[in-house]
């Protein structure tokens, strides 16, 4: 296991930051690229070529590398133990990086070989991750229920890196495997597994924080956990409509019980976070009715890519923007060094937010309606209005005199 | 959240007592009320919070927290605490006039959200690891310096 652990649960600022700043960076190039291909969006069926790629960009670039810093800094929190390693946080970032654009750019110019590199790449940054998510969860003392989902988010990691390599190798050697298979248990452990049950653990503690609200009971969140990972397996299996009917049964509950979490909350305004917030529970009830329709064979024949586009931009793209536009400003005012610690509002850009979640909202619909080029416009609009949320939280962090700190202030 | 030890109760029993206030000041506020009544007792509320709660912290438990490895969590409550006691004397001043002068009003908004965005941090990052720090014995003394 990794040395030289870290003695405080308390990152570098410059540790989450680099994630995140990954994450906006590819968040504009996968709305760039799917901008020039629009015209491709409407054939896709998960081959290789530019929508593959974007829509990569968005699971690698963003929300894995999103979910990569995030929880390394707020999994500490919840588990009371310190990340065990600094330089192996650092060291996956290095790597995950270069992966996630080599994957990108070998699957946009139908080049296997370059796809390949990039995700073994992928595979080893998040390799890397995992140990120390299982070192992290393997030594935790508090919140048991954000423990086990991330101990199963960590299951559905190890499950699809292994469906990733296999896919992977078809294209670059044309191993021999049930694609279609191998494809859509790919899919499930990436967006429901690792990414949903991330987001589902971390919800329970992290939302009812930002709301000054009580979490929802943790056994209403066991067995949501419970419902969503037999749902998960039986996709797996490739029993889809079970899967389904059990992923809305999860949803539902979670979603019920957060809100009745954010309905005894001690302050009135949510802002527009949790817009996106509630908007993301949407399109994740909204994906698992559709899959329960193309299981019965009763969807229309664009169902799959409004399937896709509820699933990934829809659900979890829209929960990580509407997370982190909370998380960075909190994180940028903790680590003030003097000076007088800013509060987190006044590093916030409350206007440019607004109107990011106008053009992200309208992305959405205009996409779904089947839309795309404004649609896909729109989209870019919003991350690099959200990329412009980035800058001008690290810029008027900077002028406040807040710099990254290269290690915690020792004991 | 809950808390085995005595000491982390009580604590988070008084978190949850000024959330609850400064969440009436924010509404107040945001409805473009001047309670004046509402004023006085955040202005009262808050001496006491920053004569006994923070001054127990700062004595007996920010430095248990340090020793324990988290320096720089209870540097950052301890920096926020110095905050907070600037913000809050000049409210405490500015709660006492009448009519309330403008200042008022953002100074109010500006302690509700230190004050709610301090008790969130120490109910994730001191709490918890009082926990982990105190055994039975620890926790009773902590709780006799506490009431005296």
């Amino acid at each position: 296991m990794f040395a030289n652990a870290a003695r405080s649960r308390l990152l570098p600022m410059s540790l989450p930051f680099r994630y995140f700043g990954a994450a906006v960076a590819f968040n504009v190039a996968a709305w760039a690229l799917l901008l020039a291909n629009t015209r491709e969006l409407n054939a896709f069926a998960a081959g290789l070529g530019p929508v593959f790629a974007a829509l990569h960009l968005v699971t690698l670039g963003v929300l894995a590398m999103a979910a990569v810093g995030a929880t390394l800094q707020l999994l500490p929190v919840a588990t009371r133990q310190p990340v065990r390693a600094l330089w192996a946080v650092k060291l996956a970032w290095w790597v995950l990086v270069p992966g996630a654009a080599l994957f990108a750019a070998g699957a946009a110019a139908y080049r296997p070989q370059l796809m390949g590199a990039g995700a073994f790449a992928v595979v080893l940054a998040l390799t890397v991750y995992g140990v120390l998510l299982f070192a992290n969860l393997r030594g935790a003392r508090g919140m048991r229920v954000v423990v086990m989902h991330g101990w199963a988010a960590l299951a559905c990691l190890a499950a699809l890196a292994a469906t990733g390599l296999a896919l992977a190798a078809r294209y670059e050697h044309g191993l021999a495997l049930d694609h279609l298979a191998f494809r859509n248990a790919h899919l499930v452990l990436a967006a429901y597994g690792f990414m949903g049950l991330l987001a589902f653990g971390l919800s329970n503690f992290l939302l009812p924080m930002l709301a000054v609200a009580p979490p929802p009971p943790p056994r209403t969140a066991y067995i949501v956990l419970g419902t969503a990972v037999a749902g998960i397996a039986a996709a797996v299996a490739g029993w889809l409509l079970p899967a389904a009917l059990l992923g809305l049964l999860a949803a539902g509950l979670h979603v019920v019980s957060l809100e009745r979490s954010l309905a005894a909350r001690l302050r009135a305004p949510l802002g527009p976070a949790f817009l996106l917030v509630r908007v993301s529970w949407a399109c994740l009830v909204a994906s698992l009715v559709l899959a329960a329709l193309m299981a019965l064979d009763l969807a229309p024949a664009r169902a799959p890519l409004v399937f896709g586009l509820l699933l990934v931009p829809g659900w979890l793209l829209t929960f990580l923007l509407g997370v982190l536009q909370r998380i960075v400003p909190f994180l940028a005012s903790v680590h003030a060094l003097s000076g007088g610690r800013p509060l987190a509002s006044s590093l916030t850009p409350h206007r440019l937010l607004a109107a990011h979640a106008m053009l992200h909202l309208g992305a959405l619909v205009l996409l779904v309606a089947g839309f795309d080029v404004p649609g896909a416009a729109a989209g870019l609009g919003a991350a690099l209005a959200y990329a412009a949320f980035f800058v001008y939280v690290l810029v008027k962090a900077r002028h406040r005199g807040i710099r990254p700190r290269h290690q915690p202030a020792a004991a | 959240m809950a808390f085995d030890r005595a000491i982390s109760r009580q604590l988070h029993e008084e978190h949850a007592a000024t959330l609850a206030l400064w969440g009436r000041v924010e509404q107040s506020l945001a409805a473009g009320a001047h309670d004046a009544a509402l004023m006085r007792e955040a202005a009262a509320a808050l001496a006491g919070e920053i004569e006994r709660h923070f001054e127990f912290e700062e004595a007996q438990l920010f430095p248990r927290l340090a020793a324990a490895g988290e320096g720089d969590i209870a540097q950052l409550l301890t920096e926020e605490h110095a905050a907070i006691r600037e913000a809050g004397a000049r409210f405490m001043t500015l709660a006492r006039a009448e009519p309330p002068p403008a200042e008022l009003r953002p100074l109010a908004f500006e302690l509700a959200e230190r004050l709610v965005s301090h008790v969130q941090k120490e109910e994730m990052a001191l709490l918890p690891a009082l926990e982990d720090l105190l055994d039975e014995q620890a926790d009773r003394e902590l709780q006799l310096a506490y009431a005296s």
